[in-house]
């Protein structure tokens, strides 16, 4: 046969085999927020080249946000871990996989016989089959409730706010339901820029006529496309909350008795546009209610929690078919880490740890009697306890005290790390673990909206890393507690059998399709009302702004991001620009102080002082200064364990 | 050799035209994803092929210009380094592309032939045979009309097909199509006079099918070359836009990049990857200081770029091929003919 192309490009090497495809696409779930947007990831040579989008994922349909398309970048490009190594001589050496699992299962033995406590820390960058082993090892093998992610805090405790004013619902309500939604409403911190999905659903809403109000310190973007937006000092958002319940039960929408001091007239330079609000929620068929991460700073999130669940359910939103109340994830699949039982004071399925359904549960399964007390929390582990397990998570980029988080990792007798990524814990380990990335990994992740979704992989982990799942499973085996998995998928089925609202997954939903979503159910549980708000820190006197971190999370120190050359540049530039920190505020207060971008100001609080370059963002409402959670050390002693502190701004003299 | 004029291939037989062609060269074609996507991917067999489908979101640009794309090895060599050039000359055909897809590949082979010859990128297009599935209706977002990208090709295909249900009608576009069709032997017959005729018929009719659609590219080329367009339009735009990148990427005529240097053994490999005008240190220099700071003057950057007469002068066609893939793929309002029609009314609603 005469050849069809005889004069161009270099001829196929071998046989057909090698003709075909070295370009490999895999559908998996976006690895980034919890908005569980679905990718391809592509590997050519098995290598990451490249990420496609979805035109049928019923979550992105065809949306890929920017982080979203360097999702390949950070496991091609970044300082991946390719061997166990183990500390010895002050250094961190390579040793074989059966080395490295006895000198981790030696050392916590040791740390435990001498009587000290061993934590576990899972993580919202690992899987629902990751978490739920971390747990299991936790409650399980080493009998402890030292167990927690460092990113919990700023979800649970909103997602059991809601359990508990609901009567024991989750979140419900999915992304799209948004688009049809006659009312928005949002707390917002900026879920364009943390939750692009997400804002894009809620865009998507005001262009087709929804009304939409905003709740937020700052005027973000989606706060410039509101119908109304009410700026709030922040920990002042649960006065809002407070208001829309007032409003509602005035509206005489209410379905019930609102409980005494739930309803509370907000502040009268907002009462008119709350009770506008109000209104416009009772009287809509669906409407959804947003929950940024940052909306709980300063706040009680299981108070808020609550009240934006008792808001819901006043006008009779809750569960209603369309309308959502959904708080938002600041981390890949926190809210399945939490369903899982990583938390000091869960068990998996999320119950409380006197659930005696769950624990009968647990004891049969796991073949012994759970840890049933109630442990210390990320920050409290660290400094407390002996040794330390970290699956996928970095402490000293994601607590509030990063400077404690280093310090306390250092001093631990022993810490052993799982990670794909070197981070500043992986520098502190006394073992290190090396497991694969989101583009090696199998398993499954849970949305912010409980889309529970495959993670598939897309290349070979590097060098002899191996998938966590195996990797815990052999450090329970090491500390007398095997666990009998051969796959990821063994490991699912487990959870299936202790987490009641996984248990009708549709494994062929799962496989077939992209996922599928836990049912949000009532248990039936009474409803309850936690205790009410504390009054917001307010400015007054010399003491005349308030100072504020920004956000609970940096995406700049989290390795997928730091370790992605397109997605790092902003926070490399940033950092470059403000090695030792800077403070944000309004236009008019600079004017105001008589300082220009870049001078610095003083800042002092009851607590501390600091002087700090000035950015200029017009975001910003008057009267407030806002450092980014990037720079939260250098403003640590200003805001002395605080969220908010009331500080007096001057400009320094000379 | 004589030269070849229309084929026509009974629809039995084009699995056996395919087999040969993968026997040359690398095919690729619309297949169905796992995940129920229509992608461009490598076949394995002809039964794979799509021939009736929505276009895939992710063009066949990627192909040409992947996402990261190693253009040079770097090796420690005694007390320097040594650079060495990586060439990809893998015969490919790309099969069942689009009108779209094609004239937006010519647009870039243009581009890249221009002012500076691009070799790593005209040494892979050199050895890409285009076979181009032309389009019998119009598709839900295309507006390929306006930008005389379609419904059928005009060039940069080496052979376009029509497809007559139990036949296809195969044209060859360029010398590498008429030996790429001449090669098939008795696959193929020359068409008859009435096939010709269907197939012009069917172009005609796919172009009745848009209906009155009218292009606005030339007004609102002349307000965006002279001028015309008030910095308030393009910032009221930007809350409208998050900023995705995704219509660069999916941008058939978009080729714009960054390079990386990945670590690679002992080595490096100097990467070519995809960037966005649309990010923020798309244009930031070393200093700090960005020429573009404010998303209005991205923007306003990118449809500059796309439709203005100064770059209209320079590549003799906008920089669109109404695809309608950034009106699917918009992570916010601001696609296309959304823009387009913004800037010719001077006003923007969302």
């Amino acid at each position: 046969m005469a050849p069809i192309l005889p004069l161009h490009g270099a001829a196929p090497t071998q046989a057909k085999a090698s003709i075909v495809t070295t370009v490999d696409a895999v559908c998996t779930t976006c690895p980034f927020c919890a908005c569980g947007c679905g990718i391809y990831l592509q590997a050519e040579d098995g290598k990451l080249s490249g990420v496609g989008p979805s035109r049928h994922h019923p979550i992105s349909q065809s949306r890929v946000c920017a982080r979203g398309w360097g999702a390949h970048e950070a496991p091609a490009w970044g300082e991946r871990l390719t061997e166990p190594l183990v500390r010895r001589a002050g250094g961190l050496t390579p040793v074989t996989w059966e080395e490295a699992l006895d000198a981790a299962t030696t050392s916590l033995g040791a740390v435990q016989a001498a009587g000290k406590a061993v934590g576990v820390l899972g993580s919202a960058r690992a899987t629902n089959e990751e978490n739920y082993l971390v747990a299991r090892l936790a409650r399980g093998a080493l009998g402890t409730g030292d167990l927690d992610s460092c990113l919990r805090s700023t979800y649970l405790p909103l997602a059991r706010g809601i359990a508990r004013g609901s009567g024991g619902r989750a979140p419900w309500g999915r992304l799209a339901d948004i688009e049809g939604s006659e009312v928005v409403i949002v707390f917002d911190g900026d879920l364009a820029s943390s939750h692009p999905r997400a804002a894009f659903a809620v865009m998507r809403a005001v262009a087709r006529g929804a009304r939409l109000l905003t709740v937020s310190c700052l005027r973000t973007q989606l706060a410039r496309l509101a119908a109304l937006h009410v700026p709030v000092s922040p920990g002042g958002q649960h006065e809002v909350v407070s208001g829309l319940v007032a409003s509602v039960a005035e509206a005489g929408g209410a379905e019930e008795s609102v409980p005494e001091g739930w309803a509370v007239e907000p502040p009268a330079a907002l009462a008119e546009e709350v009770r506008e609000a109000g209104r416009w929620y009772a009287e809509a068929e669906r409407a959804s209610l947003l929950v940024a991460p940052e909306a709980v700073m300063g706040n009680s999130g299981e108070a808020f929690g609550a009240a934006l669940a008792l808001l819901s359910r006043m006008s009779g939103h809750l569960g209603r078919p369309g309308s959502v109340l959904l708080p938002l994830p600041v981390r890949w699949n926190l809210r399945g880490a939490c369903e899982m039982g990583v938390g000091p004071d869960v068990l998996p399925g999320g119950g409380p740890l006197d659930d005696a359904a769950a624990l009968e549960r647990l004891a049969e399964v796991w073949g012994g009697e759970p840890a049933t007390g109630a442990g210390r929390d990320a920050a409290a582990m660290i400094g407390t306890v002996g040794g330390l397990v970290v699956v996928a998570d970095d402490p000293p980029s994601a607590l509030r005290d990063g400077r404690a988080a280093v310090q306390g990792l250092a001093e631990l007798d022993c810490l052993v790390v799982l990670d794909a990524f070197m981070t500043p814990t992986v520098r502190a380990a006394h073992v290190v673990l090396p497991i694969a990335s989101h583009a090696e990994n199998e398993g499954t992740c849970t949305s912010a909206d409980g889309r529970v979704q495959r993670v598939r992989p897309c290349a070979p982990p590097p060098g002899s890393a191996r998938p966590g799942w195996q990797v815990l499973a052999g450090l329970s085996a090491g500390l007398g507690r095997a666990f009998d998995f051969a796959s990821p998928g063994g490991v699912l089925d487990e959870i299936r059998r202790v987490v009641p609202a996984y248990e009708r997954l549709d494994e062929r939903a799962l496989d077939e399709v992209w996922g599928d979503v836990v049912a949000p159910q009532s248990d039936g549980r009474p409803i309850e009302c936690p205790a009410r708000f504390g009054d917001p820190p307010r400015a007054s006197g010399d003491a005349s702004h308030l100072l504020a971190l920004d956000g609970v999370f940096d995406w700049g120190s989290d390795p997928l991001v730091a370790f992605a050359p397109t997605l790092s540049r902003d926070f490399i530039s940033r950092r470059k620009l403000f090695s030792g920190g800077l403070v944000e505020m309004s236009g008019e207060d600079a004017k105001a102080l008589g300082v220009r971008p870049g001078w610095p100001v003083r800042i002092k609080s009851l607590h501390g002082e600091v002087t700090l370059p000035v950015v200029v963002r017009r975001e910003v409402e008057r009267g407030l200064l806002l450092v980014p959670f990037a720079f939260r050390d250098q403003v640590g002693d200003v805001l002395g364990g605080h969220d908010i502190v009331p500080v007096q701004v001057t400009r320094p003299e000379g | 050799m004589e030269s070849v004029t229309a084929q026509v291939i009974a629809r039995a037989r084009v699995g056996a035209w395919i087999e040969r062609l993968m026997a040359e060269a690398e095919v690729i074609a619309p297949v169905l994803a796992h995940g129920g996507d229509e992608v461009f991917a490598a076949i394995q067999s002809p039964d794979e092929v799509l021939w009736e489908f929505a276009n895939p979101v992710h063009p066949p640009k990627q192909f040409l210009l992947p996402q990261t794309d190693p253009v040079v090895a770097i090796r420690r060599a005694g007390n320097g380094y040594a650079l060495e050039p990586i060439v990809d000359e893998r015969r490919r055909i790309l099969l069942n592309i689009r009108s779209c897809d094609v004239t937006g590949l010519a647009f870039l082979r243009r581009v890249h032939a221009a002012d500076l010859p691009d070799d790593s990128y005209l040494r892979r297009a050199a050895a890409v045979t285009v076979v181009c599935l032309a389009c019998s209706q119009p598709c839900p977002l295309g507006f390929c009309v306006c930008s005389a990208a379609g419904p059928f090709a005009r060039e940069g295909y080496d052979v376009q097909l029509s497809d007559m249900g139990d036949r296809l009608l195969a044209e060859p576009g360029s010398e590498r199509g008429e030996e790429l069709l001449s090669a098939a032997g008795d696959l193929f017959r020359p068409a008859t006079s009435e096939e010709l005729a269907r197939r012009h018929d069917l172009e005609e009719q796919a172009k009745r099918l848009f209906g009155e659609e009218t292009c606005h590219f030339a007004s609102a080329m002349r307000r965006v070359s002279t001028g015309r367009v008030a910095d308030e339009l393009w910032a009221s735009m930007t809350d409208w836009c998050l900023e995705c990148g995704a219509c660069n990427f999916v941008c058939p005529t978009c080729y714009c990049f960054s390079v990386k240097d990945r670590r690679d053994g002992d080595g490096w490999l100097r990467c070519r990857t995809w960037d966005s005008c649309q990010y923020p240190a798309f244009t930031r220099e070393a200093s700090g200081h960005n020429p573009r700071e404010e998303r209005k003057d991205r923007i306003k950057r990118r449809f500059f770029h796309k439709v203005s007469a100064q770059y209209f002068q320079r590549d003799g066609v906008v920089g669109c091929v109404g695809c309608g893939r950034c009106i699917e793929v918009c992570l916010g309002t601001t696609d296309m003919p959304a823009v387009v029609a913004a800037i010719r009314k001077g006003e923007w609603h969302g």
